[in-house]
């Protein structure tokens, strides 16, 4: 490549990444929110839950309980679940699930649930009336639950002594000797490995196709419905360099923003890390470069298209209708992906676009280097790289690239 | 003065559609030429080729030197009838771009845009995002970073549609000044009054054909008119044809769906009832 080439490739790249550094709402949108995304849905998001929890926690609940005979040892548990109640008689019901004449009671929140229980022979039949569109009667019905549970333990335990029976050996004949992690011979990196495999090449191949949509669109059918192309056009500079520019230019925007968003993934990794929540994988210095080489070369296949299939498009509405939809195709592999067996898995796998670049990710990240399925992932996804700059370069010699509809 | 630039033989299609048929234009050195046709007719097509953004279907489009346009876009200053600017970068900073795109150093192209900002009003603006200027002032952004990096031939679509009086005003003396600098220039505009004040030749395109080519007096005499209107009028009298280079671009299912979601227009009253 001579230097004139190099210099107009360089020149177009600044350009265009100084136009789209001044535009803040698109830094925003690509760089900011991602970078955020992570540390905010890890980190902040169990913190929200957690409050959530507590404020429910200090629910006082008001209840009715409906029975003929009810059995103090219930009645406390329903007590220390923090549940209010008054007792009333059974209604005249066939099933106990009936709303009844209960319904308005319990839509209008007046009470926050209904406990049914009745005492047939030597057991109990029960039902919870509650509206399960409401907070409060979530958590009575809730509360219910754990307190029915714990008072059915309580009585199953009283009846097995009371049969003359050992009520460990009789609940519980089946019992895992030791620690349960103990026993895995994985380590605690292989098994975070295994883990961020499930979900990182699915969040890395959507991240890099939706960073790229934008800029994309922006330096191709933008400059078109703007009527910048034209003049651009009248430029030395071949339409393959104007091609090679605008790559790089949305290579470095999409790759910052990957770049950034791993970053954030990372830090919240870390976080949870901190907490014994997931570990962090291991992975050695040419797993690493590998996992660069499949993002990279997956990165400069779908900014091919993209650039393409955008420079086709007469404005930013049409390429948008295009270019967003096609988003399931990274999608729809993605989560096939995540289903394959990677143990004696055949080699054909990583030869299939898309595919083969989330397999090698999946691969990696469990720290497998197996150089037959790098050979092939590599090579073939050079060819389709090729194939896609190909593609992109064709469309940018299109004569009727230089028309708008302006 | 010496031919620069030589469209033999020209025709353009797009699919089915001539839009320029079997065009021969000489454009020599210093001298302003005017393009005039109504809409339609074929001149952005023309000043396209001859920019090199679209080849000929058949015919060539040379430089005095033998290479086609395509490969010396150097030797062109082209400011396309949209100005092409980009909003969020300075007026100096469009200018700038496309100086380097051209090989010329900052420094050289500074010197020439200062000169020209001068004589053009732009000398404050230069620094300013061109997002919120005013069409005249776009269209001088434009004729600046045209002129920057020093080309052999200017090639203008329409400099001075939608401007004001005054700016409009303005670019006419520049390019009158860049004639008597000894500059050439090749200007597309629908307006006869405004070729005839700046342009020493004047080629009367119409329906994607040279229809005349000369100085205005020669086209008096040889239309035996005693005004260009005139003359024009008597040169194109077959109807002129509506512009379809967009729609020759439509995809035929793209075409075909729209087609089928937009009614058809009312009938028109026959006359009778109308007078009614």
């Amino acid at each position: 490549m001579s230097e004139v080439t190099m210099h107009r490739i360089k020149a177009i790249a600044k350009k265009e990444v100084v136009e789209f550094v001044r535009d803040w709402r698109t830094i925003m949108a690509i760089i900011v929110i991602p970078l955020l995304m992570f540390p905010l849905l890890f980190i902040l998001f169990p913190v929200l839950l957690e409050s959530e929890a507590a404020e429910l926690d200090a629910l006082e609940l008001s209840i009715v309980i409906q029975s003929e005979e009810i059995d103090a040892s219930l009645e406390q548990s329903i007590m220390d679940a923090g549940i209010a109640f008054v007792v009333e008689p059974l209604p005249n019901l066939t099933v106990l699930s009936d709303p009844g004449e209960d319904l308005d009671r319990v839509r209008n929140s007046s009470v926050d649930a209904i406990l049914r229980i009745d005492k047939v022979n030597t057991t109990w039949n029960y039902a919870i009336l509650h509206l399960s569109t409401s907070e409060r009667s979530n958590e009575a019905w809730n509360r219910l639950i754990d307190a029915l549970l714990l008072w059915e333990s309580e009585e199953v335990e009283r009846r097995i002594i009371d049969s003359g029976l050992d009520v460990n050996a009789t609940l519980d004949p089946l019992r895992w000797d030791g620690d349960v992690a103990q026993s895995d011979v994985a380590t605690s990196g292989e098994q975070a490995g295994m883990v961020l495999s499930l979900f990182i090449p699915l969040v890395l191949a959507i991240w890099t196709y939706s960073s790229a949509l934008q800029p994309s669109i922006d330096m191709t059918a933008g400059e078109r419905e703007r009527g910048t192309l034209e003049a651009l056009l009248c430029l030395p500079c071949t339409r393959l360099e104007l091609l090679l520019g605008k790559w790089v230019a949305v290579a470095t925007i999409t790759g910052v923003g990957v770049i950034l968003q791993i970053f954030g993934l990372l830090f919240a990794i870390g976080y949870l890390a901190s907490s014994s929540v997931i570990g962090l994988p291991e992975l050695s210095i040419v797993t690493v470069l590998l996992l660069i080489a499949a993002i990279l070369l997956f990165a400069v296949m779908v900014v091919a298209v993209e650039l393409a299939l955008a420079m086709r498009s007469h404005s930013v509405k049409e390429a948008g209708s295009i270019l967003a939809p096609m988003l399931l195709l990274i999608v729809f592999p993605a989560l096939f992906t995540q289903v394959i067996n990677l143990d004696g898995i055949e080699s054909f796998w990583f030869a299939i676009p898309v595919v083969n670049i989330l397999l090698a990710l999946r691969e990696l990240l469990l720290n497998r280097v197996i150089t037959e399925h790098i050979v092939i992932w590599a090579g073939t996804s050079i060819l389709y790289a090729a194939l896609a700059a190909y593609y992109a370069s064709r469309q940018f010699n299109r004569e009727d690239i230089v028309t708008s509809l302006s | 003065m010496h031919p620069l630039l030589n469209l033999t033989q020209v025709t353009k299609s797009f699919g089915d559609l001539e839009v320029l048929r079997e065009i021969d234009l000489e454009i020599r050195s210093g001298e302003v030429v005017g393009l005039v046709g109504s809409n339609g007719a074929g001149k952005t097509t023309l000043l396209r080729l001859m920019a090199g953004v679209y080849q000929p279907t058949q015919g060539t489009v040379l430089l005095a030197d033998g290479k086609p346009v395509s490969q010396m876009r150097q030797a062109l200053g082209v400011v396309p009838e949209s100005t092409g600017l980009y909003s969020r970068l300075t007026a100096w900073e469009n200018i700038r771009y496309h100086s380097r795109m051209h090989g010329v150093s900052d420094k050289d192209a500074w010197a020439r845009t200062a000169k020209f900002a001068e004589h053009l009003g732009m000398v404050e603006s230069l620094g300013r995002h061109t997002k919120g200027f005013s069409r005249g002032m776009r269209q001088k952004t434009a004729l600046l970073r045209a002129l920057a990096h020093g080309p052999s031939i200017l090639l203008l679509d329409e400099p001075t549609a939608g401007l004001d009086i005054t700016s409009a005003r303005t670019v006419r003396k520049l390019v009158n000044q860049l004639k008597t600098e000894g500059g050439t220039v090749v200007y597309s505009t629908h307006q006869l009054s405004e070729a005839q004040q700046v342009c020493d030749r004047i080629v009367i395109v119409h329906n994607g054909e040279i229809r005349a080519d000369g100085p205005p007096q020669e086209l008096l005499e040889n239309t035996g008119t005693d005004t260009l209107e005139e003359a024009y009028v008597s040169l194109t009298k077959d109807t002129a044809r509506p512009r379809q280079e967009d729609d020759s671009k439509e995809g035929r299912f793209t075409g075909l769906w729209r087609s089928f979601f937009t009614p058809k227009p009312p009938k028109m009253p026959d006359r009778g009832e109308s007078d009614e």
